[in-house]
């Protein structure tokens, strides 16, 4: 399967700054996360994939094509939704769409009908006319994602696509983006620094920190049942220290407990023995159960992770 | 109700395609920068725009063209030989604050917006790149400032025509018409380049329409207390930004102009060396831009 992005070595250096060091990634068709804290190289690594900087040293490829050779012929077949917000307050949305899609290449009648096509399917279609200067945050989001789809590009790359929406408007923003996927085709690199919506919607994620590469692969097989069990007690008055008596039971019973409050890590043994020995403890513990299924790995982990390995190492 | 009516609302149909891909063909860059051009022209002249963004741009197109509509006029109703009317490079004097009201808001309008609205960092990731992108802008403010600068001359060329006192000839008409091509196109770029860098140096619209007009105002104060008051050598008055373009104009129909002490060579070099001073200030302030994303 021919990769979207590829990249050997891939180094950016600042005056200031290492952005990028020594990025070896291979990104496939469908939605890619690129997930970071601020500061992690996300920015710096959508403008590599863009053309709009130079790498230091090292290689990257999109779409087959190096961007700093073939910019403009490449970037007419990306759509580009930037993290900021700003847009020109007095262009209605319409004429905003349709200008950029104009832009890249689309005939003019074609433009204008297809802006109309993308805000509509965004859920814009009936504030389409409106002034860019009049919509709100979440609205703005939308009609970024519509003028990067607009010009039917092969390939989309949103930075912070849900960037200052609550949580309902991030869901129906994702909803979107995975169905831009999965109804047209339009491969999708969006970057977040929420890890959560990076795994519910994302078939493939590249972690990066502090410009280097944390983790890159499919979704399920970096995160998702990792073995173990994981329960979630409820801390009463009634019987006392319950979480307590839980944890030491289920240590007297040969496994692994990594404790966070109220919520237990147990490990050491296959997950039906698990499952019996944590309902067995809690019985016997008299506690009270809130929650009990299967450990899962997060994206959480793979940083927290790094973060120990870091730490050892030093 | 007819039968037929009725058939036809039975069979109308509301059709939605919805989005769909797109197998057509692409303008390529050609057609970006021509996309950016004219999105640029209609914003400055208040296209598209609430009323109060056409204001500026009326009053500047009435300031330039009534008085050649005026000639027209005079030209057509008052028989021929009376109506005394300037050269084509007097002209010029009429429209000069028309001319000075364009080149102050053109370009911080095409540029500086850009930079603040966020539409930069959006046009830098379509086919287009830095050099591309000015070349829009430039072509923009080129064509916008040639409404001014081309335009009320061909309708003296016009009135002069209708009045029997134009060019003897067709083929005198067309070198008439060339010159004042020329003369627009000289005037045009000069200003443009000048606009242009003013507008690349500042990210405030209004600073860059102020610095472009201290130009145009100050250098001619400037180059005249040097040449009168101090008494220095006539070249100095080719420091003076905004009268050496409509100099050019003069020389190149012919005429010996308001500094006829000035060399045309000199004139013709000190326009060049403006319109791609101000160029060359524009590319180098844009190649070091860093985008916002």
């Amino acid at each position: 399967m021919k990769a979207i992005i590829e990249t050997s070595g891939l180094v950016m250096q600042f005056p200031n700054t290492r952005a990028l060091d020594g990025l070896d990634i291979r990104i496939p068709p469908g939605v890619t996360g690129l997930v970071g804290a601020n500061g992690a190289g996300k920015t710096t690594l959508i403008s590599l994939t863009l053309g709009l900087l130079k790498p230091t040293s090292g290689s990257i490829k999109v779409l087959g094509l190096d961007p700093n050779v073939h910019g403009p012929a490449l970037r007419a077949q990306i759509g580009y939704g930037p993290e900021r917000n700003v847009l020109p307050d007095d262009l209605r949305a319409y004429d905003f769409v349709r200008h950029l899609a104009e832009v890249k290449g689309l005939p003019r009648d074609e433009a204008r009908t297809r802006a109309s096509d993308s805000l509509y399917l965004v859920g814009l279609g009936e504030e389409r006319f409106r002034s860019l200067g009049t919509m709100s945050t979440g609205q703005r989001q939308r009609v970024k994602l519509a003028q990067a789809i607009a010009a039917d590009p092969r390939f989309i790359v949103l930075d912070e696509p849900t960037d200052g929406l609550d949580p309902v408007q991030r869901d129906e923003m994702l909803n979107i983006i995975v169905q831009v996927n999965r109804d047209f085709g339009i491969d999708v690199m969006l970057s977040s620094h929420v890890l959560e919506e990076v795994e519910r919607v994302c078939d493939h994620v590249v972690a990066l920190d502090q410009g280097r590469l944390v983790a890159h692969g499919a979704m399920s097989e970096l995160a998702g049942a990792s073995g173990g069990v994981e329960l979630e007690l409820v801390d009463v008055d009634e019987p006392p220290h319950s979480v307590d008596a839980v944890v030491q039971l289920l240590q007297a019973s040969g496994t692994t407990v990594e404790r966070s409050g109220a919520v237990l890590s147990v490990t050491g043994k296959s997950d039906d023995e698990l499952f019996d020995a944590v309902g067995a403890a809690v019985a016997q513990a008299g506690a009270r159960l809130r929650r009990l299924g299967q450990r899962r790995r997060t994206l959480d982990d793979i940083f927290t992770d790094q973060d120990r390995q870091m730490t050892d190492a030093q | 109700m007819t039968k037929a009516a009725a058939s036809s609302r039975g069979d109308a149909q509301i059709s939605a395609r919805g989005f769909q891909r797109y197998e057509g063909e692409r303008a390529g860059v050609a057609g970006s920068i021509r996309s950016v051009m004219w999105q640029s022209m209609r914003a400055t002249l208040g296209l598209g725009r609430p009323a109060k963004n056409k204001i500026f741009p009326v009053i500047a197109v009435a300031i330039a063209y009534v008085p050649a509509i005026v000639f027209i006029g005079l030209a057509v109703l008052i028989p021929s030989g009376i109506v005394d009317g300037p050269s084509y490079p007097e002209y010029y004097g009429f429209v000069t604050s028309a001319i000075a009201l364009f080149a102050a808001l053109v370009a911080p309008e095409v540029l500086v917006s850009d930079r603040r609205n966020g539409m930069l960092a959006m046009y830098l990731s379509t086919p287009l790149h830095r050099g591309t992108y000015l070349v829009a802008k430039m072509l923009a403010v080129l064509l916008t400032l040639g409404l001014v600068t081309l335009g009320p001359p061909f309708l003296v060329l016009l009135g002069y025509t209708f009045d029997g006192s134009g060019p003897d000839g067709f083929g005198n008409w067309l070198i008439v018409l060339f010159r004042i091509i020329l003369s627009g196109a000289a005037v045009s770029a000069a200003l443009t380049a000048i606009s242009m860098a003013a507008s690349s140096i500042t990210d405030r619209r209004a600073f860059a329409s102020i610095g472009v007009v201290l130009l145009i105002l100050a250098s001619p104060i400037v180059a005249g207390s040097l040449v009168d008051g101090a008494q220095l050598s006539p070249n100095w008055r080719l420091i003076d930004v905004f009268s050496m373009p409509f100099e050019l104009v003069f020389r190149i129909f012919g005429e010996p102009g308001n500094f006829p002490e000035v060399s045309t060579l000199a004139v013709i070099a000190v326009n060049a060396a403006w319109t791609f001073g101000g160029l060359t200030v524009v590319v180098w302030r844009y190649s070091r831009l860093v985008i916002a994303r």
